[in-house]
C-alpha cells in the first residue's frame, strides 16, 4: 500500500510537470500566452 | 539454381520498370512543368509590347500572362447543356461514386502492404502464411473494384465534358500538365498493380518476396501521387492560385498544384481513405462472419474484421486533427469561407458531421468492449466499461450540442434568446475540442485494455507502470477539460491555441501509452487464449456501422467542402451561372448522400461477391482454432 501511495505521487508529480510543459510550451510556440488569466 | 537466378533478374527488373513508370511521367512532363519560361520567350519573339503581366491572386508574386481568363458563362445550353434534370445533381453522383471507389482502392493496397510485410517479419510459420493469404485476398477485391474505379472515372469526365464544358475546358487548360501526367501515371499503377498481383505466386519467399513487397511500395507511393494530383483540382477550386484575378494562368505550375489548402487537404484524404479502407474491409469481414457456416470460417472473418477495424481505426484517430488543421487553414485563407462553414449557411451540416464522427467512436469503442468478451482474463476489465460508457456519453453529447437552435418566435421567447441558458454554452469551440479530445482519449484506453486483455504483465516494474498509466490517463482528462474550461475565459485570439495543447494531451496518450503498455506486456503471462469467432453477433453490426457511417461521413463532408464555394466554379475566379448555383436545403442533401451511400454499398457487394468467386483461405493457425469447440486451448499470439 506504501509504495503505491508512493508510485502514485511520483506519477501524479512526472504527468502534472508533463503535461503544464506541454501546455505552455504548444501555447508560446504559437506565441500565445498560457498564462493570461493569471497574470491579468 | 540457374532458373532461380532468372527469376530473381526478371523480378529485379520488373521492380526497376515500375520505379522507371514511377518517374516516367515526371521526366515527360519536364518541359510543361518549364511552359512558364518558355511561354515568355515565344511571347517576345512577337515583340515586347504583347508581354502582359499579372499578378497572382495568392502568391502575390507577378507572372507574364500564359493563359485566356476564366469563362464568363451565361445560363444556356453553350456553357451549361443539360437534360430535364439537374446537372449538378448527375455530377455530384459521378463525382461521389468515383470517389469511394478510388479512396478504397487507394487504402486497400496499402492495407496489403501493411499485412504482407506482418507475413514476412513474421517468425511463426502458419501465421505468416495468414498474413500473405489474407493480403493476397484483400488485393483481389481491390482488383475487381480498381476496375470500376476506372469506369466511374470515364463516366465523370463525360459527364464534365457534356454537362459543364466551359468549366472543364478552363480547369484542363490551366491544368493541361498534371493532367497529363495523371493519365501516365495512373497506367503506371496500373501496370505495376497487374504485376503485383499475377506475381503473388511466384514470389513467395526469400529474396523474391521482398521484392514483391517493394513492388507494393512503388504502387502505394503512385496511388498517394495520383490522390495528391487530384486534390491539386479541388484545392484550385476552394483556394485558387497561380492565375491572376481573371483567371489567367500566369506560367507557374508548381503555384497552381501548391495552393493554401493543398497540403491540409492531402492529408485529410489520405487519413480518411485508409480509415474508410478499413471499415469497408471491416464490413465485408462482417458479413462474411455473419454468413458463416462453420466456426472455422466465423474464427477467420472474425480476425479479418479485427485487423481490417484496427487498421482503420488507427487511421481515424488523427483523422480529427488533420480536419482541425484543414479548417485552421481555410479560416487563414478565407475567413468568411471558414464562417460560411461552421458559423453560417454550413454549420448544420458541421452538426450532423460531429454526430457521424461521434457514432464512428461509439461503434468503435462498442465493438472493443465486445472483443473483450473473446478473452478469457479480460473480465476485470468489463465492469468499469460503464464509467468509459459515461464519460463517452458525456463528450459526445457536448460535441453535438449545437450553438443556436432552429425555433418559433414563442420558443425563443420562453428560451430567453437563441442560446439556451445552460445548454448553451456547449456550443462554442472551446467545449466542442474538449468533447471530442476526451472521446478520442477514450478511444485509446478501450485499446489499451483490449491489448492487456487477457494478459498480466510480468515486468518487475509493473506495478508502477500500472499506477503510472492510470494516473497518466487521468491527468490527461484533467488537463483537456481544464483547458476546455480556461477557454471561457480568456480572450478569443488565446483560447484559438488551446487546442493545441488538447490535442498533444490526447496524442501523448497514443504514443506514450501504446508503446509502455507494449513494453509492460513483454512476455506477460497469458489469462487465456483469444478465442477467434467467440465474439457476439451485435459486435459484428457495430463493424457494419462504423463503415457505412464512414462512408455517410465522407459524402457529407465531401458536400460541405464543395458547397463552401456558393456560386462560385473557382472560388472569386469564375462564377457559376447556371440556374443550380444555390446551396441545397439540408434535407435534400441528406437524401442525396444516402442515396451515395445506398449505391456504393450495393455495387460494392457485387465487388465483394466476384473478389469471393475462387477465393481460397489458408488454414486458421493455432490461436484461431483455439474458439473452436473441441480445438485444444492454445495461447494468443497476438491481436
Amino acid at each position: 500500500m506504501g509504495s503505491a501511495i508512493l508510485y502514485g505521487l511520483i506519477s501524479l508529480a512526472i504527468c502534472i510537470a508533463y503535461f503544464t510543459a506541454v501546455d505552455h510550451f504548444l501555447m508560446d510556440s504559437q506565441g500565445l500566452d498560457f498564462w493570461y488569466l493569471f497574470r491579468k | 539454381m540457374g532458373r532461380v537466378a532468372g527469376k530473381k533478374l526478371f523480378s529485379v527488373m520488373a521492380l526497376c520498370a515500375m520505379i522507371g513508370l514511377l518517374l516516367l511521367p515526371i521526366a515527360v512532363s519536364l518541359p510543361s512543368l518549364a511552359i512558364g519560361a518558355d511561354a515568355p520567350d515565344a511571347v517576345k519573339k512577337d515583340g515586347e509590347a504583347k508581354v502582359e503581366k499579372g499578378r497572382d491572386v495568392y502568391y502575390k508574386t507577378e507572372g507574364i500572362v500564359v493563359g485566356a481568363p476564366a469563362p464568363k458563362t451565361t445560363d444556356g445550353p453553350k456553357d451549361y447543356p443539360r437534360y430535364n434534370f439537374e446537372s449538378r445533381v448527375l455530377l455530384w453522383f459521378a463525382n461521389q461514386q468515383h470517389l469511394y471507389y478510388g479512396s478504397f482502392v487507394l487504402a486497400v493496397p496499402i492495407f496489403c502492404m501493411v499485412i504482407e510485410f506482418m507475413g514476412v517479419v513474421s517468425k511463426d510459420k502458419a501465421m505468416a502464411k495468414r498474413y500473405d493469404q489474407l493480403a493476397h485476398d484483400f488485393i483481389k477485391i481491390s482488383l475487381t473494384a480498381y476496375s470500376l474505379t476506372a469506369i466511374l472515372g470515364g463516366v465523370l469526365i463525360f459527364t464534365f465534358l457534356t454537362l459543364y464544358p466551359a468549366f472543364f475546358g478552363y480547369l484542363s487548360s490551366i491544368f493541361r500538365p498534371v493532367m497529363h501526367i495523371y493519365a501516365l501515371m495512373f497506367i503506371a499503377e496500373s501496370g505495376t498493380l497487374y504485376i503485383y498481383y499475377y506475381g503473388w505466386d511466384k514470389m513467395t519467399t526469400g529474396f523474391l518476396k521482398w521484392i514483391h513487397l517493394s513492388m507494393s511500395v512503388i504502387l502505394n507511393v503512385i496511388g498517394t501521387l495520383l490522390m495528391f494530383l487530384a486534390n491539386s483540382w479541388i484545392g484550385f477550386m476552394m483556394s485558387p492560385a497561380g492565375v491572376d484575378e481573371q483567371g489567367r494562368f500566369l506560367g507557374n505550375i508548381w503555384h497552381v498544384i501548391h495552393t493554401a489548402l493543398w497540403n491540409p487537404l492531402n492529408v485529410h484524404r489520405i487519413l480518411g481513405n485508409m480509415a474508410f479502407g478499413g471499415g469497408v474491409v471491416a464490413a465485408y469481414a462482417a458479413y462474411k462472419f455473419l454468413a458463416s457456416k462453420t466456426d472455422e470460417d466465423r474464427a477467420h472473418y472474425d480476425w479479418m474484421g479485427y485487423i481490417a477495424m484496427a487498421l482503420g481505426v488507427a487511421f481515424l484517430i488523427p483523422l480529427p486533427f488533420a480536419g482541425y488543421w484543414l479548417m485552421r487553414e481555410v479560416y487563414a485563407y478565407r475567413q468568411q469561407m471558414g464562417i460560411t462553414l461552421m458559423g453560417g449557411l454550413l454549420a448544420w451540416l458541421f452538426i450532423i458531421q460531429a454526430t457521424m464522427i461521434g457514432i464512428l467512436f461509439l461503434s468503435t469503442n462498442y465493438y472493443l468492449w465486445q472483443a473483450l468478451g473473446r478473452m478469457r482474463g479480460a473480465e476485470k476489465y468489463q465492469r468499469y466499461i460503464k464509467y468509459l460508457v459515461f464519460v463517452l456519453c458525456c463528450g459526445y453529447l457536448v460535441f453535438i450540442t449545437p450553438h443556436t437552435i432552429v425555433m418559433t418566435p414563442a420558443e425563443l421567447k420562453a428560451m430567453g434568446g437563441q442560446q439556451h441558458p445552460v445548454l448553451g454554452n456547449y456550443g462554442v469551440m472551446s467545449a466542442k475540442n474538449g468533447g471530442i479530445n476526451v472521446i478520442i482519449t477514450t478511444t485509446i484506453l478501450s485499446f489499451v485494455w483490449y491489448m492487456r486483455g487477457n494478459k498480466v504483465s510480468t515486468v518487475s516494474w509493473s506495478k508502477f507502470g500500472n499506477i503510472f498509466m492510470g494516473v497518466f490517463f487521468a491527468c490527461a482528462y484533467v488537463n483537456i477539460i481544464w483547458l476546455a474550461i480556461y477557454g471561457y475565459y480568456i480572450p478569443a485570439n488565446v483560447r484559438v491555441g488551446l487546442s493545441v495543447p488538447q490535442v498533444a494531451t490526447t496524442l501523448s496518450c497514443l504514443f506514450f501509452m501504446f508503446p509502455l503498455n507494449s513494453a509492460m506486456m513483454k512476455g506477460a503471462k497469458q489469462m487465456g487464449a483469444i478465442e477467434w469467432g467467440k465474439i457476439s453477433v451485435r459486435s459484428q453490426y457495430a463493424l457494419i456501422m462504423l463503415a457505412t457511417a464512414f462512408t455517410w461521413m465522407m459524402g457529407l463532408m465531401g458536400y460541405i467542402r464543395s458547397s463552401v464555394r456558393l456560386f462560385w466554379h473557382v472560388n472569386e475566379i469564375m462564377r457559376d451561372n447556371s440556374p443550380w448555383a444555390y446551396t441545397h436545403t439540408v434535407g435534400f442533401a441528406a437524401n442525396m448522400i444516402s442515396f451515395n451511400v445506398l449505391f456504393f454499398w450495393v455495387s460494392i457487394l457485387f465487388v465483394f461477391w466476384l473478389g469471393s468467386i475462387g477465393m481460397k483461405r489458408a488454414p486458421a493457425p493455432v490461436e484461431a482454432k483455439a474458439g473452436v469447440p473441441g480445438g485444444a486451448p492454445q495461447p494468443a499470439g497476438g491481436h
